[in-house]
């Protein structure tokens, strides 16, 4: 996308750039695929037609070279709706109540997104990999870590493609900043620290029409004891991870990423102290210890459902020359400048940065201007993309099954950052500090 | 209940405020039982969130800010929530012959309008000069108000008022016993009281913000009067009305509400009140 300082071209030169080098950095990224088809469109089907399956749609529909053939939900009114809205939408689509089902009946799948609850995850993904159906499916990748190893062996022994919805991994901006600012420019200069939120006002639980009650055996088959703990599935343990996974599992993905090494230690505190209804933590803070050659680097995460307080969500990472703050919403995002950091005239005039404002910078000879305290000075990445949030990483795992790229975010990589999440919950639970091997993150 | 007296709420009235769209909106249901309208609340006040993030300009990765990024030549797919609110602006800018216009604030900075073409079948808009910089805030509102509606029917809840900021508002059925929902034009208590029913209001005016709204025919400021209202089945209409009340004629107005049943316009100039047209079946 064109910006104010960067053109087209010189944008999709930047971007793509910083994915490769990323690609090569990254060591063990999923092998693509040869194009099973060249021209032909990707069938695709959509496992879970809730909030987040929603959003995916959006970005399916508008992503070329696929066609959506299936939609799978437990929920008929799910169904109903996801049926009645795609034909508003000119799509024809067969629906499925689960993922046997879909499998008997569409022999001509090339990939299944999976959007349905965390504990669904592992058991959808195993089936669609072993039918020869690649994955993209949604974080957590599941609600325990032996599900989540279970999918990253799968992957491994089909030999299809499974990304996990990290979908940062594959947002220009943040590539842009990851390769050209963080690692080539290193404006933060020594890393020392990161800090990263997501705080939501408190809610009430999710409800249901009342013409759309699910029969109580149907519920018991897929493992929910009632239609609130269906439609509420996040707060309850065996079925989701609470807001340290719902939330803090993209932002501490990021943590992990961007320091490029695994936490060695995770301390915590949280808990059910707000709501009467839930299993998992209302609050959460977190801080994670990052072990550098040249020092620890320590990350605190926050997540908090019972206000929406602080600034909203994004992840800053701190260094001894500069702090970059990064957000899914660019109007969080800026970069900051420590006075002892060397000129970064250079990287302005690369458009690597965007100064917000002409910076305070006196004259170092016999005379002096006073007026009001200047700001401190703040700079924008001067990236931005025309697509939905999702979208791109979507886009990167179609066109892996096509062979034109590799996963940004393949599930061996994606456990990484998910062990030490579950680990988070973990700490809170046993209220201590819990120390990390090297060796127990790998799956 | 004396529509005089609007404050006396029946008990049975669930009341749920969001902020969303850089306002307030609340939903008040009646004749429910409490959880079950909590939870109603929760999924309209989700709809509002989800349509935000299409619809505000200010969200970079919405369809709005998709758009204004758009080239002249250029084509971009968007979902059917923006797809569906853009087709109510673009057939509400032709019935007010261009007195409403989601380009109006983009005059500002271009010389000409911005010229674009939507192709509902196939979901997509076309930009064809100038910057699409879309500004919905004289329709988003109500058009949120109009899915909240339909988001509501699944839940079976028909006794309802939904209102956005103040400004916009839609009714469904009346409260249990009551012939509508109290309305009064103007500020807090205003008289008289009518009763809504079934249909949507809408306001605008310079009391809050000054004179912001935009002839969009000429990109100044509209300073025909100091306040109108509009009144139509659909609150995405209203809202659109409403904006164009404020810069048309009122010979303009008369002349475009020919045949439409369905459309009230209220306008009022230095204290001076002017009913224009029917008072449909919705306010009584």
């Amino acid at each position: 996308m064109v910006t104010n300082s960067i053109t087209r071209r010189d944008f999709m030169r930047t971007t793509a750039a910083a994915g490769a080098g990323l690609l090569l950095a990254g060591g063990t990224r999923a092998l693509a695929q040869i194009d099973p088809a060249p021209g032909k469109k990707l069938n695709v089907a959509l496992v879970g037609f809730g909030a987040q399956g929603r959003v995916l749609l959006e970005s399916l529909l508008i992503i070329e070279g696929i066609q959506l053939v299936a939609v799978v939900d437990i929920w008929d009114y799910a169904r109903t709706y996801a049926e009645k809205y795609l034909k508003k939408m000119g799509v024809e689509v067969r629906t499925y109540e689960n993922y046997e089902d879909l499998l008997a009946g569409e022999k001509d799948l090339q990939a299944v997104v999976v959007a349905c609850p965390d504990f669904w995850h592992a058991p959808v993904t195993n089936a669609c990999l072993n039918a020869g159906v690649n994955v993209y499916c949604e974080k957590m990748m599941s609600n325990t870590i032996e599900g989540a190893r279970s999918m990253v062996q799968t992957m491994r022994s089909t030999g299809k493609l499974l990304q996990i919805g990290h979908q940062r991994r594959s947002n220009p901006r943040y590539l842009f900043a990851l390769s050209r600012l963080l690692h080539e420019a290193k404006i933060c200069g020594r890393l020392t620290a990161a800090q990263a939120q997501w705080n939501r006002a408190v809610a009430e639980d999710f409800g249901w029409p009342k013409k759309a009650v699910i029969p109580p055996g149907t519920l018991a088959k897929y493992g929910y004891k009632d239609m609130h703990q269906f439609r509420n599935w996040r707060w309850f343990k065996g079925l989701g991870g609470g807001p340290l996974s719902d939330l803090g599992a993209h932002q501490i993905d990021i943590f992990n990423w961007w320091f490029g090494i695994s936490p060695r230690s995770v301390m915590a505190s949280g808990g059910v102290d707000y709501y009467k209804t839930h299993e998992w933590y209302d609050n959460a803070m977190v801080i994670y210890e990052y072990p550098f050659p040249d020092g620890v680097a320590r990350a605190f995460y926050q997540v908090q459902t019972t206000t929406s307080a602080g600034g909203g969500y994004f992840e800053m990472f701190m260094g001894d020359e500069g702090s970059l703050k990064m957000s899914e919403d660019p109007k969080l995002s800026a970069i900051y400048r420590e006075a002892r950091a060397p000129s970064w005239d250079a990287l302005i005039s690369k458009n690597y940065i965007r100064a917000q404002a002409a910076p305070y910078a006196p004259a170092a000879d016999t005379k002096v201007d006073v007026r009001e305290t200047a700001q401190l000075a703040a700079f924008d990445i001067p990236v931005s993309f025309n697509k939905k949030p999702h979208q791109p990483h979507l886009e990167n795992f179609f066109n892996a099954i096509r062979g034109k790229a590799k996963l940004n975010c393949p599930a061996d990589e994606a456990f990484r950052s998910e062990y030490v999440i579950h680990k988070a919950n973990e700490a809170i639970a046993a209220g201590r500090r819990i120390d990390i091997s090297a060796s127990e993150v790998e799956a | 209940m004396d529509p005089a007296r609007p404050n006396e709420r029946p008990p049975m009235i669930h009341v749920h405020n969001h902020y969303a769209m850089a306002t307030t909106f609340q939903v008040r249901i009646a004749g429910e039982e409490a959880t079950y309208a909590a939870q109603a609340a929760r999924a309209l006040f989700d709809e509002v969130d989800r349509l935000e993030n299409l619809l505000s300009r200010f969200r970079a990765s919405s369809d709005i800010s998709a758009i204004a990024r758009l080239a002249p030549g250029e084509t971009l797919r968007i979902g059917e929530d923006t797809c569906a609110c853009l087709a109510i602006a673009r057939e509400m800018e032709t019935a007010t012959e261009g007195a409403f216009s989601i380009t109006a604030a983009a005059r500002q900075t271009q010389p000409e309008p911005p010229r674009w073409t939507l192709d509902a079948a196939r979901r997509t808009i076309h930009c064809e000069t100038g910057a699409l910089e879309f500004d919905l805030g004289a329709i988003g509102k109500g058009f949120a108000l109009d899915r909240m509606a339909v988001e509501l029917a699944e839940w079976e809840c028909p006794a309802f008022l939904l209102i956005a900021g103040g400004s916009s508002i839609l009714a469904g059925d009346p409260p249990p016993d009551l012939p509508g929902w109290s309305v009064g034009l103007g500020d807090e208590g205003s008289e008289p009281r009518h009763w809504l029913k079934q249909g949507s209001l809408s306001g605008s005016g310079i009391a809050v913000k000054g004179r912001h709204i935009l002839d969009p025919r000429t990109g100044a400021p509209a300073k025909l009067r100091d306040r109108a209202w509009a009144g139509a089945p659909s609150a995405a209409v209203s809202d659109a009305l409403s904006t164009a009340f404020m810069v048309l004629p009122e010979p303009d107005i008369v002349r475009l509400m020919t045949g439409r049943a369905e459309w009230q316009a209220c306008l009022q100039d230095a204290g001076q009140w002017r009913v224009i047209g029917p008072a449909p079946a919705a306010i009584q």
